[in-house]
């Protein structure tokens, strides 16, 4: 088959899968008395790819547009923390919770640290990736060593984080007014909040630069070296692997460790880059649906910036869509569910589509057999 | 102590029937990690149907929740479909299924719970309200010391699910389909040659699953929430894999396994009320099941009988 062709092929169905969502998400909103058209309409101006009515003072399509790559950049790091752990086999669905672990010790360590701004954005950075990589790094340890299943424990530490966090605002970093944790220093903050450019005022995220960094690395890792190799092997079968020779142990400890540091990235560029604080009690669903921008995006690092991008226009745009087209917002993450469902089939499309192809061969086989007798 | 068995079996019943709906798809062959979506979308339809029907009974009538319980387990059962059709149909991967339907169930919950609300009932409000489920005591042998605080101020629906546990017990263990159910999650090609159809005996077994976790959401929803809404997901339906893994896939074990956490929850509770403790350290003892997990499955996994065909899609081709 041509490289053009295999593609293709890959993207055809994830293409079908967000047609086949949007089709039967505007089937739900025209049956509940909207219009569909307007309502995606107001999804694409909300996330500033398509122009509003009016804006407010300061603002401008471009303001929202860079709210909306501020909104999407730790999508990114936490599609690429499920992919990674994805391709070797292995379910992240810890991603939350280790977006929460990091972004709450960056918090304590450097965001209220008063460190001058070159040195506290690499600090956030580094120990983001440190803490996230140790919470993936147990996953991965407790899965080798004791084989605990991924899935349950990565689920028991999300709740074990997601209290542990709360205790610890509630009793040491509460601001009393916002009842959330005291807001972190500008100089620690990935995101440059309200900063005047041409006479707009717009939050410009420095963390985008790193995840476009983190796409090429995850790209160069997979493809490039032999490590990535090496987990994609135990991904595709790991009694293979382990008779090729590859330590399987190691390989599902470090696929783990290397999807916590991403998801800690993640968790510093939402905690301490999108907002400022965290809230208790709270677990996000970004690691969620990371999982379904990963899986839409076929788990490479570059289809992973364009599910991204798609599956943050429904998240973000899904406020200014209840405005002005009156849909609720919960719908954005109906869409997302449907979309989940079709790429989850991804597979048996794929069996389909190559059988339909081999069918098309035989025949032709057949036909040309005939045309020679 | 009292208050700790009592709080304690209220929880920890619940749990027991949706782990034994866990240990239903399980033995069948199929990795089922969507016990969470499946007692939201219970409790979704239980609660739906409890608050549609409340104006016709008197405040006080059991009645509602009764017609809640029977909707609930056909909720659960309903949306149970959807991961039958995307591993038995489409032969997608269980686990990422699994996923894929506690994350539908969480969104059209929160979504139609709204919808329904504003369209429906005319208020705009992302709940149902239910009431707390009266509590009753068994009169003589709930004054045995000790022993007796297990009869006392029982929810009626904890009476319900011992019922249905057994049923489910016997049927599991004692019968020809529930011998078929194991075999299936064991080597199904035995099944097929014995004249069975595996996805047939697969795709009950989910629906069984989806039935007896609707069941155990919609407990939850009356006795410790008092409504539905999304604070319903708060990873019960994780906690009953923990611990049908820990019973090592067997019922009675896991019903040991379910009442140490919920032993271990209301003892916790217990204690922060006891030393008086601020209540910001209720979220500390919220931690106690969860760890408790962890360390159990640190030394309980290692020799687990997990079911030998868990996961795989049956291939009738396969060898």
């Amino acid at each position: 088959m041509k490289k053009g062709n295999r593609t293709w092929n890959a993207i055809k169905i994830p293409l079908f899968a967000i047609l086949c969502s949007l089709v039967a998400g505007g089937v739900i909103i025209a049956v509940t008395g909207s219009n569909p058209f307007r309502a995606y309409y107001a999804l694409l101006q909300g996330s500033g790819l398509a122009p509003k009515a009016s804006y407010a003072n300061y603002k401008n399509i471009l303001t929202d547009f860079f709210s909306y790559v501020n909104y999407f950049t730790p999508m990114i790091f936490a599609a690429l923390a499920v992919a990674v752990a994805l391709r070797a086999g292995l379910f992240n669905i810890g991603v939350s919770g280790q977006m929460l672990a990091a972004g709450f010790t960056a918090t304590i360590l450097v965001g209220y640290s008063g460190l001058g701004s070159v040195l506290a954005k690499p600090l956030v950075l580094l120990v983001g990736m440190i803490a996230g990589g140790a919470a993936g790094a147990l996953i991965g340890f407790l899965k080798f060593k004791f084989n605990i299943n991924e899935v349950v424990s990565s689920i028991m530490l999300n709740y074990i984080f997601q209290y542990v966090v709360s205790f610890l605002i509630n009793t040491f970093y509460v601001d009393p007014v916002s009842r959330q944790s005291a807001e972190v220093s500008a100089a620690s903050r990935l995101t440059l909040m309200d900063t005047p450019v041409g006479g707009l005022k717009m939050d410009i995220p420095l963390g985008v630069i790193f995840a476009a960094l983190a796409v090429v690395l995850v790209w160069f890792l997979f493809e490039k070296t032999r490590l990535g190799y090496e987990l994609k092997a135990v991904g595709c079968s790991r009694s293979a692997a382990r008779y090729a020779g590859i330590r399987v142990g190691k390989c599902m400890v470090l696929s783990m460790t290397i999807s916590g540091m991403l998801a800690g990235l993640a968790g510093v560029s939402y905690y301490l880059g999108y907002v400022g604080s965290i809230q208790p009690k709270v677990l996000l669903s970004t690691g969620f649906d990371a999982i379904a921008v990963s899986l839409l995006g076929n788990n490479n690092p570059f289809g992973i910036i364009f599910s991204t991008m798609l599956i943050s226009l429904i998240g973000k745009g899904s406020t200014y869509m209840k405005s002005t087209a009156g849909v609720d917002s919960e719908i954005a993450s109906v869409i997302t569910g449907i979309i989940l469902l079709f790429s989850a089939c991804n597979v048996y499309m794929k069996w389909k589509l190559e059988r339909r192809r081999q069918e098309k061969l035989n025949a032709k086989d057949a036909q040309n057999g005939q045309g020679g007798v | 102590m009292d208050i700790i068995i009592i709080d304690g079996l209220s929880f920890a019943l619940p749990l027991f029937i949706m782990a034994i709906g866990g240990i239903y798809c399980e033995k069948s062959g199929v990795t089922m990690l969507a016990v969470e979506g499946l007692q939201g979308f219970g409790a979704f339809a239980g609660a739906l149907a409890a608050v549609a029907v409340s104006g016709i009974f008197a405040g006080n009538s059991p009645v509602p929740f009764y017609i809640a319980m029977v909707f609930a387990v056909a909720g659960g059962a309903v949306f149970a479909l959807i991961h039958a059709l995307l591993c038995l149909r489409f032969k997608a991967n269980q686990v990422i299924s699994g996923v894929v339907v506690n994350i539908m169930a969480m969104a059209m919950t929160a979504y139609l719970t709204k919808l329904l609300n504003r369209v429906i009932f005319g208020a705009a409000s992302d709940k149902f309200v239910l009431t707390v489920s009266s509590k009753i005591t068994i009169p003589v042998i709930s004054r045995i010391p000790v022993l007796g605080a297990v009869f006392t101020n029982l929810y009626p629906f904890e009476l319900v699910i011992v019922a249905v546990a057994f049923i489910a017990w016997f049927i599991m263990y004692r019968t020809r389909f529930g011998m078929h159910l194991r075999a299936c999650g064991d080597n199904p090609h035995a099944v097929d040659a014995a004249g069975r159809n595996v996805n047939k005996v697969r795709l009950s077994a989910i629906v069984i699953c989806g039935g007896l976790s609707g069941l155990g959401g919609i407990c939850f929803a009356y006795s410790i929430s008092a409504n539905f809404s999304s604070s319903i997901y708060v990873g019960y339906g994780y906690l009953a894999i923990a611990a049908l893994i820990f019973g090592n896939w067997r019922i009675l074990p896991t019903l040991g396994a379910c009442l140490l956490f919920g032993f271990a929850r209301s003892g916790g509770y217990r204690l922060v009320q006891v030393l008086q403790m601020p209540s910001s350290f209720q979220d500390l003892v919220m931690i106690l099941p969860y760890v408790l997990t962890l360390l159990l499955l640190v030394f309980f996994s290692r020799q687990n009988g997990a079911p030998r065909a868990l996961g795989e899609i049956y291939d009738k081709g396969a060898r």
